[in-house]
């Protein structure tokens, strides 16, 4: 193991988490991501035996979970552990397999359900049935893209590049603090 | 303008970028005899329709999937969308 | 005016304003309009040029007139209509364009000098002396001619923004627009309800016609109750939708805090507003009868005068007339006798004109001039025989007709057309797709007539869309008469007023005619007329038909305006929707980025990166210095520089090596795993385009790199080539550029600095030799990637770990290397070392060149098809004999500037005898002068000759010799060591 430390994509010494009014916003840093896409070979599998899922959609199973990023094209995800991809890749033969782990900001956003919709209404530019629970996709969020998966009525996880940590949250930290 | 992505429904067209004419997806082959110049007329002579236009999308902010959409470019009525990678291709 | 009893307001809420510094008291449900009118102010404003006297024309968005300066301090807002702002309790309004008081304004004189400021009087009057333009004529015109001022402070409200889906959108909250959002709500489809007005109702408030024999009041209470219970539907108060975009996109502006003392957090919010289908129910715009001197204050459109009475409880006192043309100026007058008011007159230019209460007509009669200074006094009113009468008047209420709110039908270019039923002009063909207007935008108004042709107009867009209809109940009411026969203005000598808010007259449009301005727009901008903050909302249908009869044609042949978005003025604030500050724009940080802020990196804007531009160390006072020691350290020790923004595309899948010999001009195929070669990526049209490196890492796995610039288009161009030119090839792309930290490591001392951080790594050069890669482990036990690449021309490296890590490997290196003297170094420093190396840059790849001119002509290879290869070798590009170069100034003194043009000494400069340009520029401590990279013609050829770069700009010319463009380690030795 290594003794040096890793820093959280926001840049704190710990993981971000802020409250604003109804909505809680919090920087995750025990997820492990990696990019699953299909060969032309290939045929589907089924890591962890999740059903990968169809476009818009995502699936979760037990401590894994998977959401559809384009044709032939996943983001698996799970606990991070150093090396995923290699978790994964073991899981999907014949698949190419990145490591995405490094690459993303990720923000849980818990707030009653009603409060979500609002705060969804003032930062993205989707229809409601885009983002129902289970739903998953990659859009627009003030300039930045994002991916947005909405775990529940009232949870959403929001996923934006690394680089972007700081801009993102500042916009989630904005609109949630206009509403409060 | 919004753009009806034939997997994920219709999308604001702020998370596309806009290429162009779709002739552009039947390139020349390079190694061909005379291949300067059908690569001249591939990329300097396009139509410019006042009408149905064929012309390319790619999903950027989204799916990052290239989309050939069907345009009407006097009224932007959109007539038809669909993967440039798809069954036949 | 005074204020009565009744009305829609709450006169248990006693609200304080101030106008003009005076205080005024008014109610909740006042506009400042509406108070300032009760408390007896009618003069509210100063026309544009001729500073005349001006009250309130109407009650609603469309005033021309009544434009004041709200609030104070940062937050002074000017042109603000008083008839749509909102009373709160400490209002704050001043009078615009006056001076020194709005009684008394001293530039008033400009009305006497009327004869001179006619149509397209700048054109005429201040062509010549030119540099007059600038200095004096445009100040002074901008003084006394204009608006309200600016705050000229930074706002300190904040604003929003937001996004709403809907089946239907229904535009305009009065009897059509209730009754088509009741049908849709009803029926079950997601409605958006959007309504100008902080109070629904629309046209209904502001009659006394009796809806199922109750005030319209009581109605719209109910049906929004209705609505609100609706889960289904969303009612947006105090917001214009101002736009209509392609396939139902349309903006709106909801003045969410503009009516609070305190605007709160959010003052306005931006709405894009996405509908399957929108019903038009604006409703409808009166048009006033241009006379001679119509434009006093107490001559009020009579439709506004009786929305005064009806919401307000506002009545008019004194002598009070009303001056006609149709049926509905007559509805004014009955409203008012109802109310206890004494209508003296009702002047009907009709003939045969109709009397439906307790007042006196007068039949086929006309205003003909009006007096009074600051108010109305006298009107003259002419009868058909042609005898004048002046007759006291203290309020005249003038009816020409209701225009169609169509403006959004117009805003895809669509005309509107003429109805000669109702002598307007009607939403034509062709307007956006999905919209339709219902009511009186459509020219069915009238209470009954809009509800059924609301209902029905939603109905018709629920059917379009498969949805099922369900009705809404409506209640009985019967709409009064509605006939006229348009008069649009009254001949006479003396000025009529067509644009008040643009004081533009009968004459200037006359005068405009005879000055062959021949179509609208002509007419519109010699004029003026229909411009600033109403664009012509009272004006433009009448100053058609005025046009129309002095060219003999009908009000369709003559023309109609272009309707464009917005419908009313939109502040800048809100279209920003609060991005300010840190939220401006999105900004990209790499990993070491909290790092380099400890060690007191200056920072720099490359694109949305901020990157560390170099270190300054204690005792360094000017960023040469710093740079200077950067730049030197990395070629006697080690330098340190986080290049994270360099993209990176994952490339696997069986073809990724045939799919790479296609992406760069040179081969990819043949690249032997573990290591890496330097590749070039033209356009189509064979321009170079972006460079980098490429890196096997399995038989089916490479990482291709780009510059920062390109990391997006290319990973773009590289999907299109992916799924559009060659679908056939097994190969996938992942963009990991956030997912690594790259530290460069270079320097003759890189190679001892990496092997105190390497787990057991063999880096001898015959282990690992120069363009190697290997993925191994750091620091015990972290996953890293090792490439030996050089952009320095040192020995040197690029070490990618997991991008969490970037800081903590950044600083481990550093104390690794102290006794190295390793030093960290920023982008300058880069640019420096890359510039001593003649590698090229964005300034070298500039969209104007080719890999010839880099001297790479070799590394597009012939034997393979590539993008870009076929068309860089056409004549005119092969033949291009340009090439990179060094040039060194002859005298070590002399500045070296990146831009200049170069020409062979003694040559004449002109476009002919130029022979290139200077592409960078530094300054090199290695070899303390100014040193250049440019294309030359015949570079290859005249080294050491000595040539003339010309920088017109700064009007120098310097001596430069020609020299390879290697400065440093010509023979590529360093880096192999």
């Amino acid at each position: 193991m290594t003794d040096l430390i890793p820093e959280p994509a926001l840049g704190a010494d710990a993981p971000m988490r802020r409250e604003i009014g109804a909505v809680t916003l919090t920087e995750r840093t025990d997820v492990g991501l990696a990019s699953l896409a299909l060969r032309a070979a290939a045929s589907e599998p089924a890591p962890f035996g999740l059903i990968l899922p169809g476009p818009g959609d995502s699936v979760v199973l037990q401590d894994k979970g998977a959401f559809w990023t384009g044709p032939g094209q996943w983001m698996i995800e799970g606990s991070e552990n150093g090396d995923f991809a290699a978790t994964v890749a073991a899981e999907a033969p014949g698949c190419s397999v990145t490591e995405q782990t490094d690459g993303w900001v990720v923000l849980d956003l818990v707030a009653p359900a009603e409060a979500l919709g609002t705060l969804l209404e003032r930062l993205v530019n989707l229809p409601p049935e885009a983002l129902t629970p289970g739903k998953a996709t990659r859009t627009l969020m003030h300039h930045m893209s994002v991916v947005l998966i909405r775990r529940s009525d009232s949870r959403l996880t929001v996923m934006g590049m690394r680089s972007l940590a700081g801009s993102l949250w500042h916009a989630l930290e904005d609109t949630a603090a206009r509403l409060a | 303008m919004l753009i009806p992505h034939p997997l994920l429904g219709p999308r604001d067209a702020q998370e596309f970028t806009y290429l162009g004419d779709a002739r552009l997806i039947d390139r020349p082959d390079g190694m061909a005899e005379g291949a300067g110049a059908a690569f001249h007329d591939y990329l300097y002579l396009r139509d410019n329709p006042a009408g149905p236009h064929r012309e390319l999308w790619y999903h950027e902010h989204g799916d990052r999937s290239w989309l050939v959409v069907t345009r009407d470019t006097t009224t932007h009525e959109i007539l038809g969308a669909e993967l440039v990678k798809g069954p036949g291709r | 005016m005074k204020r009565i009893d009744g009305g829609l307001i709450d006169r248990g809420q006693i609200l304080t304003f101030t106008f003009d510094g005076r205080n005024y008291i008014g109610h909740g449900g006042d506009t400042l309009a509406s108070a300032l009118l009760a408390n007896g102010v009618q003069l509210m404003g100063r026309s544009f040029k001729y500073h005349r006297p001006r009250g309130v024309l109407t009650a609603g968005s469309e005033e021309p007139n009544a434009l004041v300066e709200l609030r104070s301090g940062a937050r002074q807002e000017p042109n603000t209509r008083a008839t749509v702002a909102e009373l709160y309790d400490g209002l704050e309004a001043r009078s615009q364009n006056r001076w020194p008081s709005l009684a008394v304004d001293a530039l008033a004189v400009n009305d006497l000098a009327a004869p001179l400021l006619t149509a397209g009087f700048y054109y005429k009057t201040f062509m010549w002396p030119k540099a007059f333009w600038e200095k004096l004529y445009e100040p002074m015109i901008r003084r006394a001619a204009g608006l309200g001022a600016l705050s000229m402070a930074p706002d300190p409200d904040g604003y929003d923004r937001g996004f709403l889906h809907a089946d239907l959108l229904v535009i305009g909250g009065g009897a059509a627009g209730l009754a088509a959002a009741l049908t849709a709500g009803r029926s079950g489809a997601r409605v958006v309800l959007a309504d100008e007005d902080f109070r629904l109702g629309g046209r209904m408030l502001a009659e006394s016609q009796l809806l199922d024999g109750q005030p319209a009041s009581d109605w719209v209470a109910q049906a929004e109750a209705d609505l609100r219970r609706m889960d289904n539907v969303r009612i947006l108060p105090r917001t214009t939708v101002f736009g209509v975009y392609d396939h139902g996109i349309h903006g709106a502006v909801e003045r969410v805090g503009d009516h609070l003392a305190d605007p709160g957090p959010v003052r306005q919010r931006l709405w894009r507003i996405t509908a399957k289908r929108t019903v038009l129910a604006a409703g409808a715009m009166e048009r006033p009868i241009a006379f001679a001197d119509n434009d006093r204050p107490g001559i009020m459109l009579a439709g506004a005068m009786r929305a005064y009475l009806n919401r307000w409880a506002v009545a008019p006192e004194g002598r009070v007339a009303i001056f006609t043309c149709c049926d509905d100026g007559h509805r004014t007058a009955l409203d008012l006798v109802a109310r206890g008011v004494k209508v003296f007159a009702v002047i009907d230019s009709r003939a045969e004109a109709p009397r439906f209460g307790d007042y006196n007509v007068m039949r086929g009669a006309v205003v003909t001039g009006t007096q009074g200074r600051r108010a109305l006094r006298t009107i003259e009113v002419t009868q058909s025989d042609g005898t004048s009468t002046w007759l006291e008047c203290s309020a005249l209420g003038v009816a020409g007709g209701w225009n169609p709110t169509l403006h959004l039908t117009g805003h895809h270019r669509s005309r509107p057309v003429w109805d000669a039923t109702i002598a307007a002009f009607v939403p034509g063909q062709g307007g956006p797709a999905g919209l339709a207007a219902a009511g009186a935008a459509a020219g069915r108004g009238g209470c009954a007539a809009a509800m059924a042709d609301g209902a029905r107009v939603a109905g018709e867009a629920l059917a379009a869309l498969g949805m099922s209809v369900t009705g809404a109940d409506l209640p009985a009411t019967e709409d009064p008469p509605q006939a006229i026969a348009p008069l649009w203005h009254v001949p006479g000598k003396r000025r009529a007023w067509v644009d008040q808010q643009n004081d533009v007259t009968v004459k200037d449009i006359r005068l405009a005619h005879q000055e062959n301005m021949v179509s609208v727009e002509h007419l519109k901008r010699w004029t003026t007329l229909g411009m600033a903050t109403d664009q012509g909302k009272t004006a433009n249908v009448t100053a058609l038909a005025v046009m129309a009869e002095l060219t003999g044609k009908s009000i369709p042949e003559t023309g109609t305006t272009t309707y464009r978005p917005p419908f009313t003025p939109v502040s800048m604030g809100v279209l920003g929707s609060g991005d300010t500050g840190p939220g401006f724009r999105p900004r990209r940080l790499p990993p070491t980025h909290r790092w380099a802020e400890r060690e007191g990196a200056v920072f720099v804007e490359v694109g949305p990166w901020m990157r560390a531009q170099y270190f300054p160390r204690a005792g360094e006072t000017h960023w040469r210095q710093s740079v200077d020691r950067e730049a030197l350290a990395v070629r006697r020790d080690v330098g340190l520089c986080d290049v994270t923004t360099l993209g990176k595309i994952d490339v696997q899948g069986a073809d990724a090596g045939a799919f790479l010999d296609r992406i760069y001009s040179n081969a990819m195929a043949s690249l032997k795993v573990g290591r890496v070669r330097y590749g070039l990526m033209l356009r189509e049209d064979g321009i170079l385009y972006d460079d980098g490196t490429c890196a096997r890492l399995a038989e089916d796995h490479y990482v291709v790199t780009t510059t920062t610039a390109n990391a997006g288009p290319v990973f773009r161009n590289m999907e299109f080539a992916r799924q559009a030119l060659f679908p056939d090839m097994d190969v996938q792309l992942v963009s990991t550029t956030d997912a690594w930290a790259q530290i460069a490591v270079a320097g003759p001392k890189s190679r001892a600095l990496l092997e105190r951080i390497v787990d057991g790594f063999d880096l001898s050069s015959d282990a690992f030799p120069f363009m190697a890669c290997a993925p191994l482990t750091v620091a015990g036990g972290l996953r890293a990637r090792l490439f030996r690449i050089s952009f320095s021309g040192e020995l040197a490296y690029e070490l990618a770990v997991p991008a969490r890590y970037g800081g903590a490997v950044m600083a481990r290196l550093m104390e690794l290397g102290a006794d190295l003297g390793v030093t960290p170094y920023g982008t300058e420093a880069l640019a420096v070392l890359r510039i001593e190396k003649g590698h090229a840059a964005g300034a070298e790849l500039n969209g104007q060149t080719t890999a010839a001119m880099l001297g790479l002509g070799r590394m597009v290879s012939v034997k393979k098809d590539a993008i870009g290869a076929v068309m860089s070798r056409r004549p005119g590009m092969a033949g291009d004999t340009r090439r990179l170069v060094g040039l060194r100034p002859v005298d070590a003194e002399e500045r070296v500037v990146s831009g200049a043009h170069l020409f062979t000494e003694g040559a004449v400069r002109s476009m002919d005898t130029d022979e290139g340009w200077i592409t960078s520029a530094c300054y090199s401590p290695h070899l303390q002068t100014m040193i250049g990279l440019g294309f030359l013609k015949d570079g290859a050829d005249r080294m050491d000759e000595v040539i003339v770069a010309a920088n017109p700009l700064e009007g120098s010319e310097v001596r430069l010799k020609v020299v390879s463009a290697h400065f440093v380690d010509p023979e590529g030795d360093r880096p192999r060591d």
